[in-house]
């Protein structure tokens, strides 16, 4: 069965812009997907969509089988969703506090939320800092922060928005292979950039968005070469009609 | 722009760090209330044993005094009023200025008292992480109807999240507007406009995001509870503080 | 009003709390005696959240106070700091932000009641703040008003007419999402 599927999904804001017009997509369990597409083409609205902070207006939107609009709560464990500006979305006021903010809402013994908080510090590499202030860590560790307060809610699908924001060089590769690692555990990833550069080398599938439409959907070595076409950059290895590298080597 | 001296928790295992959090507001309730009411004997008892606990809890008493230098101050400008303004016989006397033996004493007296529940506090945050206390205040408001303490505890802790967060901002805001010349605008009102509005707005965003980021988390009222346990050591220094208590008020 | 909603203002509630605390360590300096920016976040508080939010805002913010969180100008003290010889003021800013939301919100937000409701709101401060000074300093009335009162009129009046400035421009960002 698909884990995400989206029928005919529209949504217009209060103030009348359509930020989504009629989208289908479906994702199966396990996919690396990246959805690149220029500033406003509503790529954060449509992950927003995915656990209820957004309410479909026309469509569909189902998780496993199950609509998100019946059980926000079941949807926002099991999508995981680390957004686009990592500041905003420290909670707590230590490193340990902000992990065990998820865990506690869903109401875990309290064994439990800290054998989930250690394992999830121990995944970013976070242990030594759990009693540090959040506001004084590096930007990469911020991301790596906001990854492990959602890990520890042991999501299935998890969504990033633009997590190579304001990162520097060694910032972006221990994200980026931190992602892998979570991929490979057996996460459903979707990655939301317009810098396909950094991760297009790991992707399964490249899906390009426009004006809250999706225009492009397939394997990214087959449209890697249009996305100019909708204000993303290609890749300039793959400009040169080379394969793609990974960042990490 | 003075920095917030947050956070003057020192981590330790002594005593002081290892009693359960709920007993130590116990005691700091108990103490300061009882403390306001001490006479000169019971207070020299009480600073004695406040610097006894300093010692065990490995504080440095030059960083404690510090920190409440605004606060000494502002007892010593208290000292100085009692002093002047109460009429009895004078120590001291210059031209219109007569200092009396009662207003010395009352003056000594209070600004004592008062040092001592303000250092006790200082003690006790020096001693307990914030995210203790948040969860004792959190369990204090339990039993009160319409008082939602894990909604308090949670308020708290963002407060606690915000502070360096605005002051950072606020210092970006003002450096930035330094640098196009807002010190040659004579006129307070627009500056203090111009320095709060960008400020507020760019943190009302932020709470906006965050807000969001919550609800992504399953915010909810009803969270797991907090872990607080209490062990035989508490209930021995709860005897002990009751005997103090007595004591204090005794003498 | 809807859980989101109860959520967003629960996290306002929190960030003027935090932007009050913050207030006392941020100081714009213009003649003699730096403006200090607490008791303008106090008015907004009130302005800006109305009474009930306000007042939990406020309240909140004294009691991580006197649990000894360092919120208060001047670093760290707890409970003590309330009984101390500025703990009137800050009791103060409970009934006067009740009164300046209560107000503001009365009168529909209208620009002359905003002024009117935080002038109010700086008596009922200035009330609590005096009576205590006086009561633990042991002067005289004038005396009091001449140390706890008087140098600080000219920057409230600056404080109060930019509170309702900033209330009014701020006021429609806030409002949305
Ligand atoms: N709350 C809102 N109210 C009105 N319009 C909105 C709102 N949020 C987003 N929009 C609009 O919806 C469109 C899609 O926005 P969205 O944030 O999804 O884009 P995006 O692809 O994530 O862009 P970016 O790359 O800048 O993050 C934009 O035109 C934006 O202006
Ligand atoms: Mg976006």
């Amino acid at each position: 069965m698909n884990i995400i599927e989206i029928r005919g999904l529209s949504h217009r804001f209060s103030d009348g812009t359509l930020g989504l017009d009629a989208i289908d997509i479906e994702i199966k369990e396990g996919e690396f997907i990246v959805i690149a597409g220029r500033n406003g083409s509503g790529k954060t609205t449509l992950l927003r969509h995915l656990n209820g902070l957004l309410r479909p207006q026309t469509g569909s939107v189902k998780l496993a089988g199950i609509s998100v609009s019946e059980d926000f709560v079941r949807a926002r464990q099991m999508v995981g969703m680390v957004f686009q500006d990592a500041d905003s979305q420290i909670i707590g006021e230590t490193v340990y506090d902000d992990v065990a903010f998820g865990p506690e809402n869903l109401r875990l013994e309290r064994s439990e939320v800290q054998q989930r908080v250690s394992m999830a510090l121990e995944a970013g590499g976070l242990i030594d800092l759990a009693d540090h202030r959040p506001h004084l860590l590096s930007g990469g560790e911020k991301r790596r922060l906001a990854i492990a307060g959602i890990l520890a809610m042991k999501p299935r699908v998890i969504v990033f928005d633009e997590p190579f924001s304001n990162l520097d060089y060694p910032g972006v590769k221990q994200v980026l292979e931190q992602i892998l690692t979570l991929h490979q555990a057996g996460h459903t990833i979707l990655i939301t950039t317009h810098d396909l550069e950094k991760v297009l080398a790991h992707a399964d599938r490249l899906v390009i968005m426009q004006k809250g439409k999706i225009v492009r959907d397939g394997l990214p070595n087959k449209i890697v070469t249009e996305t100019e076409a909708f204000g993303v950059r290609q890749p300039c290895t793959s400009r040169l009609g080379l394969e793609i590298g990974s960042w990490l080597i | 722009m003075a920095d917030l001296t947050a956070f003057s928790y020192h981590p330790g295992r002594s005593f002081l760090h290892l009693l359960d959090v709920r007993f130590k507001i116990i005691f700091l309730i108990l103490i300061s209330l009882t403390g306001m009411q001490a006479d000169p004997p019971a207070l020299c008892l009480l600073t004695f044993l406040f610097l006894c606990l300093i010692k065990s809890s490995r504080l440095s008493l030059i960083s404690i005094l510090k920190e409440l230098r605004y606060f000494l101050v502002l007892l010593f400008f208290v000292l100085i009023a009692r002093a002047l303004s109460t009429p009895g016989t004078p120590v001291f006397e210059f031209k219109l200025l007569s200092i009396s033996r009662q207003g010395l004493y009352d003056g000594i007296l209070i600004c004592w008292r008062l040092a001592l529940v303000v250092l006790l506090g200082l003690i006790f945050v020096s001693t307990t992480r914030p995210s203790e206390i948040r969860t004792a205040v959190a369990w204090f408001l339990k039993p009160f109807p319409f008082i939602p303490g894990k909604k308090v505890a949670t308020m708290i802790g963002l407060i606690m999240r915000f502070v360096p967060v605005i002051l950072a901002q606020a210092k970006e805001t003002s450096d930035a507007q330094r640098a196009r010349g807002i010190e040659n605008r004579k006129n307070p009102i627009y500056r203090l406009v111009k320095l709060a509005v960008p400020l507020i707005f760019k943190t009302f965003q932020n709470a906006n995001n965050l807000a969001v980021a919550m609800e992504a988390r399953c915010y909810s009222e009803n969270r797991t509870d907090p872990d607080l346990s209490s062990k035989k050591n508490d209930w021995i220094a709860f005897f002990f503080v009751i005997c103090l208590c007595i004591l204090v008020v005794e003498i | 009003m809807n859980q989101a909603e109860q959520l967003r203002m629960m996290v306002y509630a929190s960030l003027l709390a935090a932007l009050t605390a913050a207030g006392a360590y941020i100081a714009i300096p213009i003649g003699p005696i730096p403006i200090v920016l607490q008791n303008l976040f106090i008015f907004l508080t009130g302005l800006l959240l109305g009474s009930k939010w306000g007042v939990a805002s406020v309240a909140v913010y004294l009691l991580a106070g006197a649990s000894g969180l360092p919120v208060f100008a001047g670093g760290t003290g707890g409970l003590g700091r309330l009984l101390g010889p500025t703990g009137g003021y800050l009791l103060g800013y409970l009934p006067a932000v009740y009164l300046i939301g209560f107000i503001s919100e009365k009168m529909n937000h209208r620009r002359f009641y905003d002024a009117l409701a935080v002038v109010c709101g700086t008596i009922i401060i200035y009330a609590c703040g005096i009576a205590w000074l006086k009561t633990i300093t042991g002067m005289t009335l004038t005396k009091t008003l001449a140390v706890g009162m008087y140098p600080f009129l000219p920057g409230d009046v600056l404080k109060i007419v930019a509170a309702v400035i900033i209330a009014k421009s701020l006021r429609p960002v806030i409002g949305q999402r």
